[in-house]
């Protein structure tokens, strides 16, 4: 299993805006990292480059050694990267169950063998009882599990969720952390962890990255996160008083 | 965790009661045992092949083809040019290639070919076309109609241009229709159920996401896009068969619209929609038809002014839309309890 997926000084222009200015970060397998920074500063374009759905203007996405930049999305998932969205996109017509197997077949697994695979996934993640509902009418936090297991389909290398906490209570949003330590220790997945939920990014990430107008701006542990004047900066000068109280 | 049953012992119901439901038709012909009536059967059955063919893409990519009609003409006309006698042939169309007009294959070997021909050109055209999405597809599908129309409405020695292409053998017996429907239905059926079936219905709803789930979308498109226009292909040669004759414009928009409105009307995202809006949708027909001719009940004779039907037939797919816009069967397929979530 790949050990290390890294953008390499990467950067994104959409019509001279430029959303992603010479990133370079790496998700290391085993743990989890954190993506946080304030609203527009970039963090679902860089997933999007990372997973293959946006090309880089400049810059290379690496899985250990092999340049995979220009590689389409669903080539992407298949060489072991996933990913969650932050809108949910869920099957909507297909039952929790089919959503996932969908990956399972879209990785090349027969339709039986992909059955099982997404029974025993549900089961772990604990969700085995929504398996013959249909996706489209879940609630929210509901949604969020199963878009996570659909991601976690055959084990990826690494696992990259973007705000999978939105719209989650207190303690769903622990029970969410608990589930993505479950997904770095049982897994060994690489896990990156894009939030505007700062509490639990602190609380479960490793270390975290701090974009901000398309720039890395801070890189570290929670504790030196949390110190960062830097940081505190960022999200004063762009969001007002709510992500300040939080930092 | 209790072992779910495997996906053909869930489903296996619904080809199984469409199944049955095309053999009472046939049996319902069998019964009358009239001539015209035999004629009225063997064209629902055409039909079913052809919406089901339509399913087979539209419903599970979510992508309209208004194209679909080009590869009926495709089969019909390969058939015509199979299995009409030499010396017609040399005649009609003498811009044929010699072993082509040399040969009398019989209907069961031109039909089969027929299918196949469609198919192959499903794929090229395919390959193009699949990597489109949305109006934009549509589009293309539908100037591939136009474009398949053109070269039959012209290629004067190849296609006989606009003028009939007469002299194809005729089969009245209703069996071979029954028999190609069932095998529509089964295909129809195998591919829903199938791993490319799953792929292109997630791809549907969201297609962001089934490529971050690995589905390669223009793969499993072109798949769906080359199975259908077998099924179309086929229901083209046997249409040609059916009726005897074949023109390039009775494969054109009429037929284009009477078959997407029947799979809309039955239900976009379900076979079982795609079969009943037709055997309904039919029925409906034929009986309006009947009271054009004149139907006497008693002393007095009940008919209704031509037209009537036509006007009829758009009144109720209105009302059917209005209130299910989904279709009659929605997403749904039948099984024995009902209707189930497809
Ligand atoms: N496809 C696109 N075309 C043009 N501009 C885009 C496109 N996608 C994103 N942008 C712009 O790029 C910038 C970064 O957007 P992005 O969605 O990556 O931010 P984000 O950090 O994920 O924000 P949020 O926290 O709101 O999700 C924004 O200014 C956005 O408007
Ligand atoms: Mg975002």
């Amino acid at each position: 299993m790949a050990q290390k997926l890294a953008a390499d000084m990467v950067s994104v222009a959409f019509e001279g805006l430029r959303a992603l200015s010479n990133v370079t970060l790496e998700i290391p397998a085993g743990r989890v990292t954190g993506l946080i920074g304030p609203n527009g500063a970039g963090k679902t374009t860089c997933v999007n480059v990372l997973t293959g759905f946006q090309k880089p203007s400049m810059g290379r996405v690496m899985l250990d050694g092999l340049d995979i930049s220009g590689l389409p999305a669903h080539r992407v998932r298949q060489t072991g990267i996933a990913r969650t969205f932050q809108s949910g996109r869920l099957f909507a017509d297909l039952t929790v169950h089919e959503n996932l197997e969908v990956t399972g077949v879209g990785l090349g697994l027969s339709r039986r063998e992909a059955s099982l695979k997404a029974d025993a996934l549900l089961d772990w993640i604990g969700i085995s009882a929504l398996s013959d509902r249909l996706a489209g009418g879940l609630p929210y936090t509901d949604e969020r599990r199963v878009a996570i297991g659909r991601a976690l389909m055959l084990e990826p290398a690494f696992l990259l969720l973007d705000e999978p906490a939105a719209g989650m209570s207190a303690e769903e949003a622990d029970e969410l952390s608990r589930l993505i330590h479950r997904i770095t220790d049982e897994v060994k997945c690489g896990v990156l962890l894009i939030e505007h939920n700062i509490g639990l990014v602190l609380k479960t990430c490793h270390s975290i990255y701090v974009l901000d107008s398309g720039e890395i701006i801070e890189f570290g542990t929670p504790d030196a996160i949390k110190a960062s004047e830097k940081v505190r900066h960022a999200y004063m000068g762009t969001q007002a008083d709510a992500e300040g109280e939080i930092l | 965790m209790a072992e779910r049953a495997s996906i053909l012992s869930r489903t296996i119901a619904t080809p199984v009661i469409l199944g049955l439901l095309l053999t009472a038709i046939a049996l319902l012909a069998l019964l009358m045992g009239s001539g015209p009536f035999n004629q009225t059967i063997i064209d629902i059955f055409i039909r079913v092949i052809l919406v089901v063919g339509l399913y087979i893409f539209i419903g599970n990519s979510g992508v309209i083809s208004f194209g679909h009609i080009g590869f009926t003409c495709l089969g019909a006309y390969m058939t015509a040019w199979l299995t009409i006698p030499p010396p017609m042939k040399k005649m009609a169309l003498p811009g044929l290639p010699g072993f082509v007009l040399e040969a009398k294959l019989p209907f069961w070997v031109g039909v089969p070919a027929a299918a196949i021909f469609a198919a192959l050109i499903a794929f090229f055209f395919g390959k193009i076309l699949m990597r489109l999405s949305g109006i934009a597809a549509s589009i293309a599908t539908f100037a591939m109609l136009a474009l398949i129309n053109q070269i039959y409405s012209n290629w004067e020695d190849v296609t006989g241009a606009t003028s009939s292409v007469v002299g194809i053998p005729i089969n009245r017996s209703i069996w071979p229709y029954f028999v190609a429907t069932l095998v529509a239905v089964a295909i129809g059926y195998a591919y829903s159920i199938s791993r490319s079936g799953l792929a292109l219905r997630a791809a549907r709803d969201e297609a962001t996401a089934a490529a971050a789930s690995g589905v390669d979308i223009p793969k499993e498109r072109l798949r769906a896009f080359v199975i259908s226009a077998f099924v179309m292909g086929g229901g083209g040669a046997l249409y040609a068969h059916s009726v005897g004759v074949v023109t390039p414009d009775t494969f054109y928009l009429g037929l284009t619209f009477i078959s997407l409105s029947m799979l809309v009307v039955g239900g976009m995202g379900s076979l079982s929609g795609a079969v009943i809006g037709v055997v309904l949708l039919s029925t409906i027909i034929q009986i309006l038809r009947l009271f054009e001719k004149g139907v006497a009940l008693g002393d007095t004779v009940l008919t209704i002014p031509n037209g009537v039907q036509e006007i009829a037939i758009g009144v109720i797919m209105i009302v059917i839309l209005m209130r299910r816009p989904a279709g009659l069967i929605g997403n749904r397929e039948v099984g024995w309890k009902g209707f189930r979530k497809a």
